[in-house]
C-alpha cells in the first residue's frame, strides 16, 4: 500500500514538472512549483522523520509565495504574463517531457545502485524532476521559468539527498536556498521597474 | 568570541547594515574601506586559542564556531588566507569611485567576501559548495542592477553555479560512501567524475566557459571585474581544501594531469577569444579565460605552484581593478565598447586607455610588466611535465598578446574627431596612474610579489 502511495507521488511530480514547463502562465507555474513540494515533502518524509522533512515543504511554500508575490506588478509585466508561445510549442514541451519521463525510468535500474538507501519510488520522483527542471532550464530564456527550473532540479535532488544523509544544517541550507531563490526571481521580475541608482 | 564570529557573522551583520544606507555612496565607500581595513589588520594581528588583553577585557578568540553540530573553523593556518580576501575587499573598495559604480557593490561585495570564507571554513568541507550557491545568488543581484533586465549571462551564471554546486554535494557523498580504504576503484572513478563535473561548473572549464564572455560584454565592467577577481580566487581555495581534506590526493590519484589538461584548454580558448573578439569586455574575459587556464597549471604543481598561484592572483587583482576602473570610465564616454567604436579613444583620453593598455598587457604577459616573470617561472615549474603544456602556455600569451595589439591599434587610431568630453574625474585618474606604476615597478621588482606569495604558503602549509 505504502509503494502504491509513493508511486502515485512519484506520478504526481512528473505531472507537476510536465505542467510547468507547459502552461503559459506564471501564476499558474507558480502554483504547481506549491504543489510539487507537496510530493516532494511526501517523498522527503519516507527517509527522514516527518517533523524535518516538513521543513521542505515550509521552505518550498514561502519560496512560491515570494514568487507569487511579485506579479502583483503594473501594467508593463501583463505584456509578459504568457510565456509558452504556440500550440506547436505546447505539444513539442508535452513530448519532450515524456522522453525525459521515459529516459529516466529507464535509467531507473542504473540509479538504484547508486542510491541503496532508496525505494524505487523515491529515485524515480527524484532523477524525473531532475530531468524536468533541466530540460526547462535548456529551453527557455525568461528568467522566471529559470528560476523555476532551478527550483525543481534542487527540489529533485533533495529528493534523492535524503536517502543519503540527513543533516540538520544541511536542510536548513538548502531551504534557505529555495528561498533565496526566489528571492533573487521576484527581484529579477521587479529589478527592470526599480529605480534606477545612478 | 570566535574567529568565524569574527570574520563571518560580523561583516555579515555590517554588509546587511549596508544596505540601509544606499544614498550615501561616499559613506558606503570609507566604511567599506574602514571595515576592510580592520578585518585584514584583526585577521593579521589578533592570536587564536591564546588570551590577549583589550582595552579592559581580556579575550580569548576560538578557532571554531559549532553550528547544529557542524564546525566552522578558521585557525592560524587559515590566518593569510584570511588577510588575503579581506585585503582584496579593502584594495577594491578603495579603488572603486562611487559615482560610476552601484552603491549596493560595497555591502553586496563584502558579503559575497564573507561567504567565500565561510566555503573555506566549513567542516566538512564539502558544505561549503552551498555557500557558492548564495554567493551565485549575490552575484546575480549585484549584476542585475535596478532598471534594467537580466542579461542571459548572468543566468546563465546562476545556473551553472547551482548545477556545480549539486554535484559537488552528491560527489562527496559517494567518496565517503565508497570509503576510501576499501578500494572500490569503479564507484571511486565514478566520483571523480561527478567530481570533475562540479568543478568544471564552478570554474567555468570548456564547455561550461560561456557566461564569462556574456557577462564581461553585457555587464557593469567594475562589478564584473570584481567578480571574476573573488570568485574564482573563493573556488580555488575551495577546491584546494577541498582536495586536500577530502583526502583525495592520499589515494595517489593522478590530479595533475585532467588539472594540466583543462589549464591548457582553457588557455586556447582565451588566446582564440582575444584574436578574434572585436570587444573589450570580451577581450578581458579572455584575459579571466586564460588566468583560470594557468591557476589551473599552478595548481596542478601542488606545493611549488601555490606561491606561482597567489603571485599570479595579486598581479591579476592589481591589474583587472586597473582595467575595470579604466572601462567603466571609457563605458561613460561611448555609446559602446567595441573596439570599432571606442577607434581613436586612445588619442582623446590617453590616460584612460593607458589604464586599459598597461593592465591587459601585464595579464597577457608581456615582458617587463608584473605577469611576465610570473608566467616565466609557472613555465619553469612546467618543465618536468610535457613539453606541449609549456607550448600552449607560451601560445596561449602569444593570442592574448596578438589580440590585444589588434584591438589597442584601433585605439590609437586618429578618428579625426576631437571630444571635448573629458572622461574620469581626478580620482579615477590618480587610481590609473598609480596602479599602471605599480604593474611597471612590479614587472621591474617581482620577487617583492613572490615573497609575500612565498609566505602566505609556508603559513599555510604551517611551515
Amino acid at each position: 500500500m505504502t509503494q502504491l502511495v509513493e508511486a502515485f507521488v512519484a506520478g504526481f511530480l512528473f505531472i507537476c514538472g510536465s505542467a510547468i514547463l507547459i502552461v503559459p502562465g506564471r501564476r499558474w507555474m507558480t502554483g504547481l512549483l506549491a504543489l510539487q513540494y507537496v510530493g516532494v515533502f511526501l517523498l522527503v518524509s519516507v527517509s527522514w522523520p516527518l517533523e524535518i522533512a516538513v521543513v521542505k515543504l515550509v521552505a518550498g511554500w514561502m519560496a512560491a509565495a515570494v514568487l507569487f508575490l511579485s506579479y502583483q506588478r503594473g501594467p508593463e509585466v501583463v505584456s509578459r504574463e504568457r510565456l509558452t508561445a504556440s500550440v506547436p510549442g505546447v505539444v513539442f514541451m508535452i513530448f519532450a517531457a515524456l522522453l525525459i519521463g521515459l529516459s529516466m525510468y529507464s535509467l531507473l535500474p542504473t540509479a538504484l545502485r547508486w542510491f541503496l538507501g532508496a525505494s524505487p519510488q523515491q529515485v524515480l520522483g527524484g532523477v524525473w524532476l531532475l530531468g524536468l527542471g533541466t530540460l526547462q532550464l535548456g529551453f527557455s530564456r525568461q528568467d522566471i521559468r529559470i528560476i523555476l527550473g532551478l527550483l525543481t532540479v534542487i527540489s529533485g535532488f533533495e529528493i534523492l539527498y535524503a536517502t543519503l544523509e540527513a543533516s540538520v544544517l544541511m536542510t536548513g541550507l538548502l531551504a534557505l536556498l529555495n528561498i533565496g531563490l526566489a528571492f533573487v526571481g521576484a527581484y529579477l521580475q521587479m529589478a527592470s521597474s526599480l529605480e534606477e541608482p545612478l | 568570541m570566535s574567529t568565524p564570529i569574527l570574520w563571518i557573522l560580523i561583516p555579515l551583520f555590517f554588509a546587511g547594515l549596508g544596505l540601509f544606507f544606499t544614498r550615501y555612496p561616499l559613506v558606503l565607500k570609507w566604511s567599506a574601506v574602514g571595515i576592510g581595513s580592520l578585518l585584514s589588520l584583526s585577521a593579521s594581528l589578533l592570536p587564536i586559542n591564546e588570551p590577549f588583553r583589550l582595552l579592559f577585557w581580556e579575550i580569548v578568540l576560538s578557532d571554531q564556531l559549532l553550528v547544529f553540530g557542524r564546525r566552522f573553523v578558521i585557525s592560524g593556518v587559515d590566518r593569510p588566507i584570511v588577510v588575503l580576501i579581506f585585503g582584496v575587499y579593502l584594495f577594491w573598495s578603495l579603488i572603486q569611485n562611487p559615482k560610476n559604480v552601484p552603491a549596493y557593490f560595497s555591502p553586496l561585495s563584502l558579503a559575497g567576501i564573507t561567504l567565500i570564507i565561510t566555503a573555506y571554513a566549513v567542516d566538512p568541507i564539502f558544505y561549503g559548495a552551498l555557500f557558492f550557491a548564495f554567493l551565485a545568488l549575490l552575484h546575480v543581484v549585484m549584476l542585475s542592477p535596478p532598471g534594467g533586465d537580466p542579461t542571459p549571462g548572468v543566468m546563465r551564471l546562476l545556473i551553472y553555479q547551482i548545477l556545480g554546486m549539486l554535484f559537488i554535494l552528491f560527489a562527496a557523498w559517494l567518496a565517503s560512501w565508497v570509503g576510501f580504504n576499501r578500494g572500490d576503484q569503479l564507484m571511486l572513478s565514478r566520483s571523480l567524475v561527478i567530481l570533475a563535473l562540479g568543478f568544471s561548473f564552478l570554474l567555468a572549464i570548456f564547455p561550461f566557459i560561456s557566461w564569462i564572455p556574456m557577462v564581461a560584454e553585457k555587464n557593469h565592467p567594475f562589478i564584473s571585474g570584481f567578480i571574476f577577481n573573488v570568485y574564482f580566487l573563493g573556488v580555488f581555495l575551495f577546491g584546494s581544501r577541498f582536495l586536500m581534506e577530502g583526502g583525495w590526493f592520499a589515494q595517489g590519484i593522478n590530479l595533475q594531469a585532467p588539472l594540466q589538461f583543462a589549464g591548457v584548454m582553457m588557455l586556447v580558448f582565451g588566446g582564440v577569444l582575444a584574436v578574434f573578439t572585436h570587444h573589450l569586455g570580451r577581450i578581458s574575459a579572455a584575459l579571466v579565460i586564460s588566468e583560470i587556464g594557468r591557476s589551473l597549471l599552478g595548481f596542478s604543481l601542488f606545493r611549488l605552484g601555490f606561491p606561482i598561484y597567489f603571485a599570479m592572483f595579486m598581479i591579476q587583482t592589481i591589474a583587472l581593478g586597473n582595467w575595470s576602473t579604466s572601462l567603466t570610465n571609457l563605458r561613460s564616454g561611448l555609446p559602446e565598447v567595441d573596439v570599432r567604436t571606442a577607434a581613436g579613444a586612445g588619442r582623446q583620453w590617453p590616460l584612460i586607455s593607458s589604464g586599459l593598455i598597461f593592465s591587459y598587457f601585464t595579464l597577457a604577459g608581456l615582458p617587463l610588466l608584473a605577469g611576465f616573470p610570473l608566467y616565466l617561472a609557472l613555465g619553469n615549474g612546467l618543465k618536468a611535465y610535457p613539453a606541449w603544456i609549456n607550448g600552449v602556455l607560451i601560445l596561449g600569451s602569444l593570442g592574448l598578446i596578438i589580440g590585444g595589439l589588434r584591438s589597442f591599434s584601433v585605439l590609437m587610431e586618429d578618428s579625426g574627431e576631437e571630444s571635448p568630453l573629458d572622461l574620469g574625474d581626478r580620482f579615477d585618474k590618480v587610481v590609473i596612474l598609480a596602479l599602471n606604476l605599480v604593474l611597471l615597478l612590479l614587472g621591474l621588482f617581482p620577487q617583492v610579489v613572490y615573497q609575500v606569495a612565498q609566505l602566505i604558503t609556508d603559513l599555510m602549509m604551517g611551515t
